[in-house]
């Protein structure tokens, strides 16, 4: 049996570190990466080429589901952000958990919404002539980006203590952005084309459908994979942190009583 | 479309599917070995 008192800081097992919980990330990576290959091989090989644009409609395949979730992902970080307000005078050690959760969502959402702009670039130059308009759409899905970049700098150069508290309110108005990004295509109707999508959607060939569908179903299991990896990461940072903070103090406890006989 | 067209760069169309399909495969896998490389590198602190 394990002797308790000479390993103090050892914590408990827990089921995220026994080989079960393994056993389930790796069959869920599987999962999400036969889903992705079923997916490039519908966008790719099986679904016919659209008539207007050819070949390089194919892009929308990519673009779509990277969009749909690059609008999801902040409403993730929002959650994250209004727990860690709620809990950081009630339970510090849950509004931590929730901090970490918001950063990784944030970041989830920088590398999203990044390749959402940068993919419907890529396509816009043959189909459009140009690469960029200042579009109502593109616009505010860059300022999307810039404000999750904000959010992720303030964070890093923010005082030790006060980080998760000036993060978690700025998430809240960068998460406004996010249905004027939603209800731009149909409020100002300028260069990017109206829903596909939705009540007011225009609707595609139904033998396209399934290429859509699958890839939104494997970038969304990726998505949440790698939110929850970025989730494990931090936490990991945190109680490294704490270790550390705890070693320190232990440390400045073990100065000898000799030492303040000397000062006075 | 089949593996030879699909790697057929001679378009502005062709070269841009072609890196959007591996640009973005390239950057979600960057992203994931940073993670776990930031992982296993915390893992080591005291």
């Amino acid at each position: 049996m394990q002797n308790i008192e000479e390993t103090p800081h050892e914590r408990p097992k827990s089921f995220l570190r026994t080989p079960a919980f393994r056993a389930v990330i790796w069959l869920y990576l599987a999962a999400t990466l036969a889903v992705l290959a079923v997916g490039f091989r519908q966008a790719i090989f099986l679904v016919p080429t659209e008539e207007t644009m050819g070949n390089v409609q194919r892009v929308f395949y990519y673009h779509l589901p990277h969009a749909i979730l690059g609008l999801i992902f902040p409403y993730l970080n929002l959650a994250g952000s209004l727990a860690f307000l709620y809990w950081r005078r009630r339970d510090p050690l849950k509004a931590l958990s929730a901090d970490a959760f918001a950063v990784a969502a944030a970041e989830v959402t920088v590398l999203y919404v990044a390749i959402t702009l940068a993919s419907g670039m890529l396509w816009a130059k043959p189909v459009w002539g140009i690469w960029w308009a200042w579009d109502a759409r593109l616009t505010t899905e860059l300022l999307l980006l810039l404000l999750y970049l904000s959010y992720l700098l303030l964070r890093r150069f923010s005082p030790t203590g006060q980080i998760g508290a000036l993060g978690a309110v700025l998430s809240i108005f960068a998460a406004v952005n996010v249905p004027i990004i939603y209800m731009s295509i149909q409020w100002w109707r300028t260069q990017h084309p109206a829903p596909v999508f939705g009540p007011n959607g225009g609707g595609i060939d139904p033998s396209l459908v399934p290429a859509v569908l699958w890839n939104l179903a494997g970038w969304a299991l990726w998505g949440f994979f790698i939110l929850g990896f970025r989730f494990a990461l931090e936490r990991r940072r945190q109680l490294a942190e704490q270790e550390a903070a705890f070693h320190a103090i232990e440390s400045s406890l073990e100065i000898p009583p000799t030492s303040w006989k000397l000062s006075q | 479309m089949t593996w030879q067209s699909f790697f057929d760069l001679s378009t502005m169309g062709h070269r841009h599917i072609v890196a959007v399909y591996a640009g973005i495969w390239l950057l979600q896998g960057s992203y994931l070995a940073w993670i776990i490389t930031q992982f296993r590198a915390t893992k080591k602190k005291p």
